[in-house]
């Protein structure tokens, strides 16, 4: 908003133009009405005009008004006319009392506008402070109140205004402000005082430097220009404009200060459940070890040779059985920790699948799978290792749960890559189809069996990693169908040179 | 005179437990504990294979590969967690011969180690250019393959990456040999004409390509030929 003073700069001849108007109305009235009206009538109109000057015109220009119209009255109509000399004493005492009364009045329309003009204004600043207040309360980012607080002083300062809430972010963030403004700014960040022009402060710098916030906690600067020594009223607006933003941003790092707490409640929380689960996971096996180990220790001579082979066979068992869940665990830490440890190349399925069966055929119960696959299937992006993991898991989980014969399947259609596994074991009870994939969840007929907690969750986590979807059904004549869906891309192309 | 192995391992139960397995059948066994201790031992008493951990505490086992492949043939086998796959296939890449990932049995630690001699043995044996196992031969020289006494057809390109395959006798080749020696060093990450062209030839040499008998997939880091 502008004053009115700064309307009147800008054109500075309106004033006299319009005094004189005022003073040559005044005159042209009197000259019409000369001779009907006597002298005191007509210096009564010339006292007109002079308020109206007062309340229009700039005090300067309401003075000149006051002591024109008091010339024109003498030179024009007080004896002996077009002459500057007064012939009676009385006019000259109605004369003198005309312009007291005239510099009086303009004096006090002066004052009048001084202070109307004030309460304007500072009705527009505190307007202009409560809306910003509003917007405040609603930002929800540092970034987007440091925005609201740049455009408030933009409301009253022509700028170029400049609001950071750290140096080191304004650097990064690609404010290049010069050398000089930064070591401005830092300096009233680091003593929480206002810098500039009129401030006692580096009175020469170009601009006013307001902190954000008091001296316990400043939160960052404002850089703002045009800076006045004069305008007190100016550098006090942009201090409130600067609180209400300290407020602002202290208001949403104490936000995110507690959502970062709560956070932090909710990650123990699930790492307490996480490593509870685990440790039970690898006590069972190695107790199993430890207890045909130590047997085999002490009681080697009395056992026959089917015995020991029996307790060797089932250490190396127990063994591979706690790898499997230490490489389970460990994959999941890494996929839950951000997936960037992904490695995506062009996998061929029907080579995943391939060296999947190949060592689970190795195993006692591997000659129950039956793994079927469709011709020419596309190639599909993704991490060899934990593809080869997710269909590792979902065969195991099968032959663990089933004693028929183990379906794989992989085909394509519409778009996607699909791989199921099927059995005929106990299946699901109704409302497991989501909660096996939960970490640590075991269905409830099947708790004498182990590992099937982790092995699921993972192999959900691969497949979301992948782009993809894991789900699982279950069958019309019982045993459950746990199915793959990836995504296929566009193939890539292949110089055909051979 | 026995065959002499260099275990470089840090963990001591795993040293001795190698120790007295590689015993057992007859290898002569000299241990180290770090990389420091192995180069010292390959300068003065040079062993005929090398079987290195990974993740020693005095760091690069790439250091000990370049080491050793700048002065012989010596067979290296890499014992790796499977957290150190990255630094496995560096070394592979490097010149290693075979890997193994942990935890592994003995018996499979056996096998590659035969694998590894016969390759290049403690005598100088003419590099490997036939493969004859189950149904399946492979001349490389004669430029003819069979399965089941038929010949079979393969374009240039499946016939060059079967060869590469037969030449490594056993071993590991790792997607980058295999794209650098067949397609050209430009190649070296187009991981995807592997795959096409694997399938390919599986399609051809493998009675069921879905569950390959000779052509065996090492999961993320490359393909090797079963071999007896």
């Amino acid at each position: 908003m502008k004053s009115w003073g700064e309307a009147d700069r800008s054109w500075p001849g309106r004033a006299a133009l319009v005094g004189v108007a005022l003073l040559a109305a005044a005159t042209a009235a009197c000259a019409v009405l000369d001779g009907a009206i006597s002298l005191m009538s007509q210096a009564m109109i010339y006292l007109l005009a002079v308020v109206a000057a007062s309340y229009l015109l700039p005090r300067l220009a309401a003075v000149g008004s006051a002591i024109g119209a008091v010339a024109a009255l003498n030179f024009f109509f007080v004896p002996p006319r077009y002459t500057l000399a007064v012939e009676h004493r009385e006019h000259l005492i109605a004369l003198a009392a005309m312009l007291a009364v005239a510099l009086l009045v303009s004096y006090l329309s002066a004052a009048l506008k001084r202070e109307s003009a004030a309460a304007r204004e500072s009705e527009s600043r505190a307007g202009q402070l409560r809306t910003l207040a509003i917007e405040l309360a609603a930002a929800g980012s540092e970034d987007e109140a440091v925005d609201i607080g740049r455009r408030a002083l933009l409301q009253r300062f022509a700028g170029p205004v400049l609001l950071v809430t750290s140096i080191d972010g304004a650097i990064s963030s690609g404010v290049d402000a010069g050398e000089d403004v930064m070591r401005a700014l830092r300096c009233c960040i680091d003593e929480a005082a206002l810098l500039g022009p009129g401030t006692g402060r580096w009175p020469g710098l170009d601009a006013w430097y307001v902190p954000l916030g008091t001296r316990d906690r400043v939160v960052g600067a404002a850089r703002i220009e045009p800076a006045l020594a004069s305008d007190t009223i100016g550098r006090e607006h942009a201090q409130a404009v600067a609180a209400l933003v300290a407020q602002g941003v202290w208001r949403l790092r104490l936000l995110e200060a507690s959502l970062a707490a709560r956070a932090e409640v909710e990650r123990q929380h699930v790492q307490a459940t996480f490593l509870a689960s685990v440790s039970h996971d690898l006590r069972t096996p190695l107790a199993a070890i430890v207890a045909a180990a130590s047997s085999l220790e002490a009681q080697r001579t009395r056992l026959g040779d089917e015995e020991q082979g029996r307790m060797l066979a089932g250490i190396v068992a127990e063994a591979r059985y706690l790898t499997a869940v230490t490489e389970n665990t460990l994959q999941l830490v890494r996929l839950s920790a951000g997936g960037g440890a992904l490695r995506t190349e062009w996998q061929s399925i029907e080579e995943i699948v391939g060296s999947v069966v190949g060592r689970l055929r190795s195993r006692p119960s591997g000659g129950r799978i039956r793994a079927r696959l469709g011709r020419a299937l596309p190639l599909v992006r993704g991490d060899a290792t934990l593809l080869a993991q997710l269909a590792a898991n979902l065969v195991d989980n099968a032959l663990k749960y089933s004693d028929g014969a183990v379906g794989l399947t992989v085909g394509h259609c519409g778009g996607r890559l699909l791989l199921s596994v099927k059995d005929r074991g106990p299946g699901l009870a109704p409302g497991d189809e989501s909660r096996v994939f939960e970490p640590f969840y075991r269905g409830r007929d099947v708790s004498d069996a182990r590992g099937a907690g982790l092995g699921l969750a993972l192999c959900r986590a691969i497949a979301a990693a992948h782009g993809g979807s894991l789900v699982v059904s279950r069958r019309v004549r019982g045993g459950c169908r746990f199915t793959l869906a990836l995504p296929v891309v566009e193939q890539p192309a292949v110089e055909v040179a051979a | 005179m026995s065959i002499k192995v260099l275990v470089v391992e840090d963990d001591r139960e795993i040293r001795g437990l190698l120790r007295t397995a590689l015993a057992a059948e007859g290898f002569e066994v000299l241990t180290a504990v770090s990389v420091s201790e192995a180069t010292a031992l390959l300068e003065h008493d040079p062993p005929d294979l090398v079987v290195l951990d990974l993740g020693l505490p005095d760091g690069d086992g790439a250091q000990l590969v370049r080491a050793v492949r700048s002065k012989s043939a010596m067979p290296i086998i890499v014992a790796s967690a499977r957290h150190q796959e990255a630094e496995k296939i560096s070394l592979l890449d490097e010149g290693a011969d075979d890997y193994l990932a942990k935890p592994f049995g003995v018996s499979e630690l056996l096998a590659r180690i035969r694998v590894a001699l016969r390759h290049r043995g403690t005598t100088l044996q003419p590099a490997t250019t036939r493969y004859e196992r189950g149904d399946l031969l492979i001349d490389v020289d004669a430029y003819r393959v069979e399965r089941a006494g038929r010949p079979l057809h393969l374009t240039p390109t499946e016939f060059k990456l079967a060869a590469r395959l037969v030449r490594a006798g056993g071993r590991v080749v790792t997607h980058r040999q295999l794209l650098a020696d067949v397609w050209g060093a430009e190649h070296v990450l187009d991981t995807h004409y592997l795959r096409l062209y694997m399938g390919q030839l599986r399609a051809k040499l493998e009675a069921v390509p879905s569950e390959p008998r000779h052509l065996l997939t090492e999961t993320g880091v490359g393909y090797r030929l079963i071999v007896d």
